[in-house]
């Protein structure tokens, strides 16, 4: 059973992994067309991508470190506990970060009070059950401008993205569903990978076709 | 910040420029041709195709003072590529570029 989990730690990390590296890409390519174009926007979502890029990989070397080296049948002690919860927060916090960043740089061109009503949600919320609900909020915002940009322009690079931040939702929706089911919580890793693959394909074929 | 929106605007009346000696091929495009696929105004034409000349962006393949054509370098066929692309990614975000 302890393997068992181990193995499925294991899965997740490369899930996770995989994310990391396709969110840096697009933070990548985010900085290449800001600096073409000064679009200061485009800016925030590269910085976006990263910080989720950097909430991906502290979650990767975090539970790395305290379940796969310490082993989970081991324990941790209360001070390395207590490290593993703060990892586990800043971890949530960097993902929120990320999500208002795609919220403020995906608005539309026409100003709503969306982001600042954002902002003040994101103030005052440490516990991990909390985090992901205000998580799912601030997706929401994020899936419901991915969805009037794609029925305004309706582009397959549109829908890639509707469909992207659609997965990393339902992704947290079963986070919160999966606090004692190892197979729940792997379908949400599942569904996070689905959403990064749908923009490295939004990528590739945008500089192909 | 308005010197920037009048440069974002400026970089797109370059790649459409480009996009309208494109569209002509090989043959490449006359100052006319230009002037209305990118809908500009005469002086502008003037002053940006001087810019992109000048940045080896299009070339003057025909130099008679009554039918200048102008042609996509290889320098500008791959600016434009990578414009296309930023345009695409910007815009499935829902960000104008």
């Amino acid at each position: 059973m302890q393997e068992q989990m181990v193995t499925l730690i294991r899965l997740d990390l490369l899930f996770e992994t995989i994310g990391g590296i396709i969110a840096l890409m697009v933070a990548y390519y985010a900085t290449k067309a800001f600096n073409l174009t000064g679009q200061k926007r485009l800016s925030d979502l590269s910085t976006g991508f990263l910080v989720l890029a950097a909430g991906l990989f502290s979650h990767v070397g975090g539970t790395w470190y305290f379940f796969v080296r310490f082993g989970v049948e081991g324990g941790l002690n209360p001070n390395l506990t207590r490290l593993f919860v703060l990892v586990t927060v800043a971890y949530h916090v960097l993902r929120i970060m990320a999500y208002i960043l795609f919220v403020v740089s995906t608005r539309q061109s026409v100003r709503t009070k969306q982001p600042e009503m954002v902002m003040l949600l994101a103030l005052p919320v440490l516990i991990d059950i909390n985090l992901e609900i205000l998580t799912i909020i601030i997706l929401l915002v994020v899936v419901l401008q991915a969805f009037m940009n794609y029925a305004v322009v309706r582009s397959r690079y549109a829908l890639y993205v509707l469909t992207g931040f659609s997965m990393f939702l339902l992704s947290h929706l079963f986070l919160i569903l999966a606090v004692d089911n190892v197979r729940t919580y792997l379908i949400s890793q599942a569904l996070q990978l689905l959403g990064f693959i749908a923009f490295l394909v939004m990528l590739y074929k945008a500089g192909r076709e | 910040m308005k010197g920037k929106r009048t440069y974002r605007s400026k970089m797109r009346i370059l790649a459409d420029m480009m996009r309208a000696i494109q569209g002509e091929g090989e043959n490449g495009a006359g100052p006319t041709k230009i002037l209305y696929t990118a809908n500009l105004s005469h002086d502008r034409l003037t002053q940006y195709l001087d810019e992109l000349v000048e940045k080896e962006l299009i070339i003057l393949a025909n130099s008679e003072s009554n039918s200048r054509v102008y042609g996509l370098t290889e320098k500008g066929r791959s600016f434009l590529k990578e414009f296309v692309r930023v345009e695409r990614i910007s815009e499935a975000f829902g960000i104008e570029v």
